[in-house]
């Protein structure tokens, strides 16, 4: 396992008050909405929140591309290496 | 003047659950700040849903989860202050320049709490939020009593929470977070009388805050309680019959 998926997921465990799940309990390519995870919308507003805060990250909120990113661990762990290359 | 029944009740606050708990803290007022009682209370509300209560929401829920109801039952839900510890953090951000949590804006409602409570409970019945300065007790009760005409039961949740330090010398709050479920019915419990205060006499500068006059009537033998308010005339009596 990548040290950003362990680095996002530990995002994601503290932006949404997950108490009772470790950084072992998400896997990488599995679903973080609904299935999976079972996160809800207001949770991707949060996460969404936290990827600005600290990846300087912005994304628009209903677009599909945005669904797209939010897929998975996997997912958003390249969405945060493509925005950090094209911004060196 | 209101006649109702109390079918069942249940309290809750930090390491205080059953009524030995409240009694010996009527009688010491010390209590320990160990919230694992909290933390059992909410073992049936799902772990995705219960991250979502704050302080004051957990303490609420444990107080109605406490009343083990077995049917959907409309919902008087009160407090003085409300999440007022979230509604702060929220305007601090905003005064720091910084984005607003999603999650505590859409839980900064007064019935927010109340709203979750519904979701944890599958319970699609009607919800009444009251928030009331001066007599904010004997008002939820009075809210709740009145719906027993269009309903058998009604539950009366009341919870609040000491207000942070910068509010606190603008405003009087309660000691400990703390939350009062009652099932009120039409015709099954304790008979319960709530009136005006008529005697005049009875400004009681000293008199303890509501939540703690409620308790000592549900707790010990005294069968009657006045809600006293400093500067009003108006004093509820609330009385076991």
């Amino acid at each position: 396992m990548s040290d950003l998926n362990t680095e996002l997921k530990q995002m994601i465990i503290d932006a949404l008050d997950l108490e009772d799940i470790d950084t072992s309990d998400i896997e990488d390519d599995a679903p973080l909405f609904i299935e999976g995870l079972g996160l809800d919308s207001i949770d991707a507003l949060e996460i969404g929140l936290a990827l600005q805060q600290r990846y300087g990250i912005k994304l628009k909120a209903d677009s599909e591309e945005t669904k797209a990113h939010f897929a998975s661990i996997n997912a958003l762990a390249k969405l945060v290496q493509q925005h950090q290359t094209t911004n060196v | 003047m209101l006649d109702f029944r109390l079918e069942k009740w249940s309290a809750v606050a930090p390491g205080l659950t059953s009524e030995k708990d409240w009694s010996d803290w009527l009688n010491s007022r010390l209590y320990s700040a160990d919230e694992d009682n909290i933390k059992t209370g909410l073992k049936k509300i799902s772990p995705m849903l219960r991250r979502r209560f704050t302080k004051m929401g957990k303490v609420a829920a444990a107080a109605l989860c406490g009343l083990e109801l077995d049917e959907n039952t409309p919902l008087v839900f009160a407090s003085r202050h409300g999440d007022v510890d979230l509604t702060l953090s929220l305007l601090q951000n905003i005064a720091s320049d910084q984005d607003l949590s999603p999650t505590g804006f859409s839980l900064a409602v007064h019935n927010a709490i109340a709203g979750l409570l519904s979701i944890a409970q599958k319970d699609t019945s009607s919800i009444t939020s009251v928030a009331a300065c001066q007599n904010m007790l004997p008002t939820a009760l009075l809210e709740a009593a009145i719906q027993l005409q269009d309903f058998s039961k009604v539950v009366c949740l009341i919870c609040d929470t000491p207000v942070p330090k910068i509010y606190q010398p603008y405003t009087e709050s309660s000691d400990i977070p703390y939350a009062i479920a009652l099932l009120l019915s039409r015709d099954v419990g304790t008979a319960l009388k709530l009136s005006k205060n008529d005697s005049s006499a009875a400004i009681l500068d000293e008199t303890a805050p509501d939540y703690m006059q409620l308790l000592t009537l549900l707790l010990t033998n005294q069968s009657e309680v006045i809600f006293a308010e400093k500067n009003t005339s108006t004093h509820w009596k609330l009385q076991s019959i």
